[in-house]
């Protein structure tokens, strides 16, 4: 247990993101009934309302028990406590109160479904939002705790209303036929998406005063960066909520034209906010910027480390790196003692492996070469794109890609290294990895299949769309586990744009296969033509990448 | 089938979509005795600062020695809520102090503290 610390650590997080998403959907949900389908008097809309947010609650209570059952494991088992001692924490208790909540809602919404009485699902969802509070931040914070407690449930409450609304609002115009009724659906919809906006506008900024405080600490902590990116993300949304209600606004007299690219784009807009989820909840494993008050990472050093040079398209020897060498080093002293060697490193046991200059030069290799083929990736996308027929077996690049991955990513590991496979996992950075392996592979044969063999399957067509927006998302949370705090920021900098590049190359695809090419001429053009850019983009972003 | 395919990646990608483990959620600001320090042999106050409400009775201390060795060490009841504190009696040597915290948020955290103690 001891080597799944870490381990376990990052699974939670995963778990965290879960719970944001189920509550965000189960409040969302019960909003959105109670503030729009009863009071337009809208039965089948209820029903189905009823249904989501049900299905949401118990994804809520499932998501929270597992979290709790993962940190109650975690402390019996290293601090040796009994599990009726890790139940009593603070943290347990507010799971505990959230679950019961989750399993109440599920009742009354799945069970009861519109006839449940508002004041109570009111209630319910009041006591959820408060309880979920106290695994925020906030709740550890030793100053200003109150407030930060006030504006973490305002942030959350905005989530739920606008983002944790859009399932039901997509269930209401796929089930609404009538124009009048349409229209006040998306007009009082429009109306709660501002007033979730609000809310998390107003959150978010007494948030970064209150977190990270001053200007340095946006680009130069951990913290800050991923804000960054979250706010990023927050305004593309915004975008296309704001496209959405002007869509309302102006084609009041042919609402099925519009309904088709509404609906499109709240599709995307709910993706991109899942990826904002998950942000949020690797966010909580970052101390807050306002408390890096050392190792924060100057303008004038992020200017240095991106400069572009030449990319580096030779490789150093694998015996040269750190780690072969000390390994090499310990063998020769064991046969020498004729003792058993000791390992140089041993995966989840908390400490972070040697490096050095050829290392780092492994590294920038990887990423090089990564890059190189990426580029040619988007080229060929855009090529194919233009009309060029044979260009569009592009995604057989990138299964080259995740064999060159699957043995350079992680030197230290089998097949190169000394590190079985299995025992590897344990290490957060190399399942990271190896996960990018099989995301690769995965979305290159779909997409090859589809546009190689003509595919017709609707499902297997959104694969690539939708593993490349959950790739972008991965990326985002992926960190290095390099002992310079420094060094580590300068590398996730230049791995955040790459991660937006990513989530807008995935739902830009997605609304090209999705959206009526005759209902939205220009919007399914734009999105052709965005996500093969977004691609070369990402592979610039790789040909610079430097680690010194 | 493709439908339930689609599900089945995605669970799995879920599964996999995890933050990093080198920045953590409560961090040390100050420690007594500092990373790397060197301090007379004898009795030694522990004291480690944090940025975070601690759960100091579902944390620990660990004492490390340079044979690998361990100790738990016994953390103060009470003390200010972002600090714990204990008090040690030491021979010269290369000692850790591994530290594993629980916010009251409920995240757990853990780092090194290395230290020599020296017999003057």
């Amino acid at each position: 247990m001891e080597l799944l610390v870490d381990l376990f650590g990052y699974l939670s997080i995963v778990i965290h993101g879960l719970t944001i998403l189920s509550q965000s959907v189960t409040l969302g949900g019960v909003l959105f009934l109670v503030l729009l389908a009863r009071p337009l008097n809208l039965p089948d809309v209820a029903a189905g309302t009823a249904r989501i947010a049900g299905y949401g609650a118990i994804g809520l209570l499932v998501s929270q028990v597992a979290g709790v059952a993962l940190q109650t494991a975690v402390l019996t088992d290293t601090v040796g406590l009994d599990v009726w001692n890790v139940l009593t924490a603070d943290f347990a208790i507010a799971g505990a109160v959230k679950s019961v909540m989750a399993a109440l809602l599920a009742e009354r919404l799945l069970f009861r479904r519109s006839e449940a009485p508002a004041i109570a699902l009111l209630a319910l969802t009041a006591i959820t939002l408060a309880a979920a509070t106290l695994t925020t931040h906030a709740a550890a914070r030793l100053d200003d705790r109150g407030w930060l407690l006030f504006v973490e449930g305002l942030h959350q409450l905005g989530a739920a209303l606008w983002i944790g609304g859009i399932p039901c609002f997509l269930l209401a115009l796929s089930r609404i036929r009538d124009g009048r009724q349409w229209r006040a659906v998306s007009a009082r919809f429009s109306r709660m998406s501002m007033v979730g906006v609000a809310c998390i506008l107003v959150s978010g900024l007494a948030m970064s005063m209150l977190y990270i405080g001053d200007w340095q600490g946006v680009y130069g902590t951990a913290f800050g960066v991923m804000v960054s990116a979250k706010v990023t993300m927050f305004l593309m949304l915004l975008g296309l909520g704001g496209m959405n209600f002007l869509m309302v606004e102006r084609q009041r007299a042919s609402p099925d034209a519009s309904a088709d690219r509404l609906r499109r784009f709240a599709e995307v807009e709910f993706g991109i906010g899942i990826a904002i989820f998950f942000a949020a909840a690797s966010l909580t494993s970052v101390p807050p910027a306002v408390d890096l008050t050392q190792d924060r990472v100057s303008w004038a050093e992020i200017v240095d480390r991106n400069t572009p040079e030449r990319p580096r398209l030779s490789s150093p020897d694998h015996d040269a790196l750190a780690l072969p060498a000390l390994q090499a080093k310990l063998d020769e002293q064991a046969a020498k003692q004729k003792s058993a060697p000791q390992v140089a490193f041993t995966p989840g046991a908390g400490e972070l492996p040697p490096r050095n200059a050829d290392d780092i030069a492994w590294s920038e290799y990887n990423h090089h070469w990564a890059g190189v083929v990426v580029c040619i990736v988007g080229l060929l996308a855009l090529l194919n794109r233009a009309g060029l027929r044979w260009a569009r077996h592009w995604p057989l690049a990138f299964l080259g890609l995740a064999v060159f991955l699957f043995f350079r990513a992680d030197p230290e590991v089998w097949p190169m290294g000394e590190v079985g496979f299995f025992d590897s996992l344990r290490d957060v950075e190399v399942l990271q990895h190896k996960s990018f392996v099989v995301l690769i592979v995965l979305f290159a044969f779909f997409e090859w299949r589809v546009r190689a063999t003509g595919w017709a399957n609707k499902t297997a067509r959104l694969v690539f769309p939708l593993l490349c927006a959950i790739g972008g998302t991965l990326l985002l949370t992926h960190s290095h586990a390099i002992a310079n705090v420094k060094d580590q920021l300068l590398i996730e900098l230049t791995h955040t744009p790459l991660a937006l590049a990513g989530i807008v190359a995935g739902w830009a695809r997605w609304l090209e296969i999705r959206l009526n090419p005759r209902a939205s001429p220009v919007a399914w053009q734009i999105a052709g033509w965005v996500w093969p850019a977004c691609i070369l983009i990402a592979g610039l972003l790789l040909l610079s990448y430097r680690e010194a | 089938m493709p439908n339930r395919l689609l599900t089945g990646m995605l669970a799995l990608l879920a599964a996999l979509l995890l933050p990093g483990l080198a920045s953590a959620h409560a961090i040390l600001e100050e420690s007594a005795p500092p990373s790397g320090a060197s301090v007379k042999a004898g009795g030694l106050d522990l004291r480690f600062r944090y940025n975070s409400r601690i759960d100091r009775a579902r944390s620990r201390l660990t004492l490390i020695r340079a044979d690998h060795s361990r100790d738990i060490v016994a953390i103060e009841p009470d003390g200010p809520p972002g600090i714990l504190a204990a008090h040690l009696n030491l021979m010269p040597g290369a000692y850790v102090v591994r530290w594993q915290v629980l916010a009251v948020d409920g995240h757990i955290t853990r780092g090194d503290v290395p230290f020599t103690v020296t017999a003057h």
